[in-house]
């Protein structure tokens, strides 16, 4: 009796936060946890190639490695900065305009839209393999046509070529990720409340005036979040590129997820690896809180 | 200069037909109010006078030139829409300004005409706030001056009072009376309300499924409406519209029968005003005996519903009538038709008989 | 005036559609030419096709079993995840409590978070318990990135419901946890079915994670499709039919949840 007006009581205020807690501890235990233990481990010499480097406490030493000692690793971090301000500004252009020219020129917009989305929905491990097939030395497809055309060297190839391979890489990951921009772009084009679009027509306003008076204002805090989320998937890149060219040739395409995964289970250098995954776990937190700020930017625009 | 619909026809992709040949010739000047309930084709007409909606057929013309094919910025006209449509990432300033800026009009000229619109509509103080901190009316005033500000020869009004509270709705629309009497500019205002439209307009254009029924002066809509549907539309309460026949000169319906002399035998609907139906305290020489049912005051008037048999009428009285109050539900009301207030509709196509 | 612009918009979207699609549609024929086709210097467009590569690599490599290995994985990862992740979004739909924003954006840091930052700390881990090379290694860390995108994408479609459903399922008579298991729920399901699909192809897809986790036994589809090319003679037959079968299905569930795609991807900042 007692027992049976206990639960249902419990029932009846229902569990609420309750039900958080098997979700927080999966992180916990699985995110939290490990990652206080790398932060331990970032300041050991813990290293599976080197005898004797069985986790001895160096202090700062792994830190000062990076700050001062290791040329390479801010050199993978240039050519990220570089790949991912580029990769972002192209999607970001070419996505756009798709975005409205399916907006205003094509009916049958869901069956197209599908059929573009194949590319990012693949798995990217096979994306850097189909084109690891069209930009072969020998028989690739498109290498083939690109000699044909003169536009490349008959013994150059563009995955080899220590000039040529990081526009590459970033040309797939163009072709990769341009649909997500369209996708998201066109979702917030119909979102958009019809009347300001009527009221300056109305005013008077031309089609181009109306797309920067009205258009690009109420689409700006998409811009930020499309910026924000490709921002930070562009700078955590790594299976496509490692299919591809394993970061180089040489290192022409070692972007820093490609290093810091070399540090640690080439090398096995763990601890400074440690210090590695830290620095880009790092940069990745501060690009998400102001990606945060941006999506409830926009969810407290929506609900006006 | 007339703004004419020459058979415009408006049908939507979902196959719903929103106007049907309808036509429509005013002088500019006028303060033209499209009337008639939802789904009637009101706000479509406006649209496509405005250009934000092509015609599927039929022509607009203004001073005998076709615009059908002009797209909005070359028509003249600006638009008040229902929910204001104000820019939200623009200040009130910016918002009226927007019509001339994207017209190059030159800085200078922008400003003064701004501010000297602003005035008009007593905005002056909003200028630097964003439309998010308007209230209901402020917003609506900016929408107004928006619209207004370039000078346009016609300013469309898309329900532009509906979204306002009742108070605040009267106001308004003494304001927007006083600035037509002011600019002289044509309006073309699209309302559902008919005590609007009666207060508002110069005419009144009563639409039905998406045609024309009757466009006139509100005082002729009122005493002469050309058929049932105008009739039953305009004037609160209902005019009371009574089914029955005339033989022999007298017009017979169930629990009614009154002498129509001179009148062809036919169907007919027999038309009267709650407000013009006089009500006796004891029997007269003309009057018909009806039993009280409900008394709703409506100061200073009085409503009461009678019946007699299966007829039910409303009359409209003065609240302050003598012996009124001792009237109870139950009491026995004698009630005037007089025959120069009746109106007859044809029973078939419920039109106007003269 | 519009015509000559539809026709420019049509020929830009059917050369974009060309672009996007070929590179693909390579792939496909390659898995079905003989190793001269494939090899020949000029591209062959049209050839007799061969089913040789399938069972070739599949049977005779091995393959099969890592195609029972990516399903598992990625089923498995998807119960887990909706299973702890719905009643989470529920909450954040629907109570609150101190500190629910902060939370919410831990949520979404897990989400964020570049895999080689976690999958150092979680192969020291994973190695500290035993669990290295493991099917259940890889369903935990997949669980990390899918359980946040559980609860986001759920949240949205729970706050979706109107709030009057829940008082009148109470005015009926239901006690809280079952208004959620028999009125919510039943509700939630077209998002909660579109959310699991989503799960089950970012889970699919993963590679990084899996290559450290996993090295034999247990070894996903992605993970395997690198081990055929090697320097010297890569039988490219047989990598296109190991990467069809590991994309093709993902293609057909993109067809099935391309409505709730935009939701899914934005974090719920954008509905489609």
């Amino acid at each position: 009796m007692n027992l049976s007006r206990w639960g249902s009581g419990i029932l009846d205020r229902g569990v609420g936060p309750l039900f958080l807690v098997p979700a927080l501890l999966l992180l916990v235990v699985l995110l939290v946890g490990p990652f206080l233990y790398m932060v331990g481990v970032s300041f050991t010499d813990l290293s599976f190639a080197l005898p004797g480097h069985d986790g001895n406490f160096v202090g700062f030493e792994n830190y000062r490695r990076l700050m001062r000692e290791d040329p390479v690793f801010w050199q993978s971090f240039g050519t990220t900065l570089v790949f991912v301000s580029s990769v972002v500004s192209v999607e970001f252009g070419l996505g756009f305009a798709l975005a409205l020219l399916l907006f205003h020129h094509v009916q049958r917009r869901r069956f197209v839209l599908t059929l573009l989305l194949i590319p990012m929905m693949l798995a990217p491990v096979a994306v850097g393999l189909m084109w690891k097939l069209m930009l072969h030395g020998e028989f690739g497809m498109l290498t083939h046509y690109l000699r044909e055309l003169g536009l490349l060297g008959p013994q150059t190839a563009l995955l080899g070529n220590h000039d040529l391979v990081l526009p590459t890489v970033m040309l797939v990951d163009v072709w990769e990720w341009t649909p997500f921009v369209t996708l998201v772009f066109l979702a917030g084009l119909l979102s958009l409340p019809r009347e300001p679009f009527e009221a300056a027509v109305m005013d008077g306003a031309r089609p181009w005036q109306v797309f920067r008076d009205i258009t690009v204002p109420l689409l700006r805090p998409i811009i930020a979040l499309v910026l924000l989320l490709r921002g930070i998937d562009a700078f955590k890149e790594f299976d496509k590129v490692f299919i591809l060219t394993g970061g180089g040739p040489g290192t022409a395409t070692e972007l820093i997820s490609i290093y810091a995964w070399r540090v640690n289970f080439r090398n096995w250098d763990l601890g400074y690896g440690a210090v590695c995954a830290f620095m880009v776990y790092l940069v990745v937190l501060i690009l998400c809180a102001v990606s945060y700020k941006a999506i409830y930017w926009t969810e407290g625009r929506a609900v006006k | 200069m007339a703004v004419a619909f020459r058979n415009v026809t408006k049908v939507f992709p979902d196959g719903t037909v929103a106007l049907d040949g309808f036509e429509l010739t005013f002088e500019t000047g006028e303060f033209v109010v499209l009337l008639g309930p939802s789904g009637s084709g009101k706000t479509t007409a406006c649209r496509i006078l405005a250009g934000l909606e092509p015609a599927t057929s039929g022509r607009i013309e203004v001073g005998g030139r076709d615009i059908t094919d002009l797209p909005p910025r070359e028509r003249g006209m600006s638009m008040v829409f229902q929910n204001y449509a104000l820019y939200a990432h623009k200040s009130v300033y910016d918002n009226i300004a927007y019509p001339l800026r994207v017209r190059g009009v030159p800085k200078q000229e922008i400003d003064g005409r701004v501010r000297d619109t602003a005035r008009l509509l007593q905005i002056d103080e909003l200028m630097g706030r964003r439309p998010g901190q308007l209230s209901g009316g402020q917003a609506q005033r900016v929408a107004v001056a928006r619209a207004l500000v370039w000078q346009p020869d016609i300013c469309l009004m898309d329900e532009p009072l509906s979204n306002l509270d009742a108070i605040l709705r009267l106001q308004t629309r003494t304001e927007l009376k006083r600035l037509h009497a002011e600019l002289k500019t044509t309006f073309v205002f699209v309302t559902h309300d008919q005590e609007e439209a009666m207060t508002l307009g110069t005419r009144i254009a009563v639409l039905k499924d998406g045609s024309l029924v009757q466009f006139d002066t509100p005082r002729e809509i009122y005493h002469r409406p050309a058929s049932r549907f105008v009739a039953e539309f305009i004037g609160r309460p209902a005019m009371n519209v009574i089914d029955g026949a005339i033989a022999g000169g007298r017009f017979r319906a169930d629990g009614l029968e009154l002498a129509l002399p001179g009148r062809a035998d036919q169907a007919v609907g027999l038309g009267i005003r709650p407000e013009h139906i006089l009500l006796h305290g004891r029997p007269k020489e003309g009057a018909q005996a009806f039993r009280l049912d409900v008394k709703e005051l409506v100061e200073p008037d009085m409503l009461l519903f009678v019946r007699r048999g299966a007829l039910a009428l409303v009359v409209r009285t003065k609240a302050d009538l003598a012996g009124l109050d001792a009237l109870e539900p139950g009491a026995e009301v004698h009630l005037e038709l007089p025959g120069e207030r009746l109106h007859l509709f044809d029973a078939a196509s419920g039109l106007r008989q003269p | 005036m519009r015509k000559p612009w539809r026709m420019v918009a049509l020929a830009t979207l059917v050369v974009v559609l060309v672009i996007a699609l070929t590179p693909y549609l390579w792939l496909l024929m390659t898995s079905f030419k003989t190793r001269l086709d494939a090899l020949a210097d000029a591209p062959v467009w049209l050839f007799t096709p061969t089913l040789e590569h399938y069972p070739m690599v599949f049977l005779d490599k091995g393959y099969l079993p890592l195609v029972g290995n990516s399903l598992i994985v990625a089923g498995v990862t998807t119960a887990l995840s909706l299973a702890i992740g719905v009643p989470a979004a529920y909450v954040f739909a629907r109570h609150d409590f101190a500190g629910k924003e902060d939370l919410f954006f831990f949520f979404l840091t897990t989400r964020m978070a570049p895999p080689i930052s976690v999958v150092v700390p979680m192969f020291l881990f994973f190695g500290y318990v035993g669990l290295i090379d493991t099917r259940t290694s890889v369903i935990l860390a997949h669980s990390t990135f899918n359980l946040s995108l559980v609860v986001w994408m759920m949240r949205g479609f729970f706050a979706d419901i109107p709030r009057e459903i829940d008082e009148a399922a109470q005015m009926d008579g239901h006690t809280r946890t079952g208004m959620f298991l028999r009125v919510l729920l039943p509700l939630a399901a077209p998002g909660m079915a579109a959310t699991a699909v989503l799960c089950f192809i970012l889970s699919w897809n993963e590679f990084l994670y899996a290559l450290i986790l996993v090295a034999f036994e247990s070894r996903t589809l992605t993970v395997g499709i690198p081990g055929l090319v090697t320097p010297h003679g890569t039988l490219w037959g047989q990598v296109a039919a190991v990467a069809v079968v590991a994309t093709l299905p993902i293609i057909v569930f993109t067809f099935l949840v391309q409505r709730h795609l935009v939701r899914g991807l934005t974090f719920g900042a954008v509905k489609g």
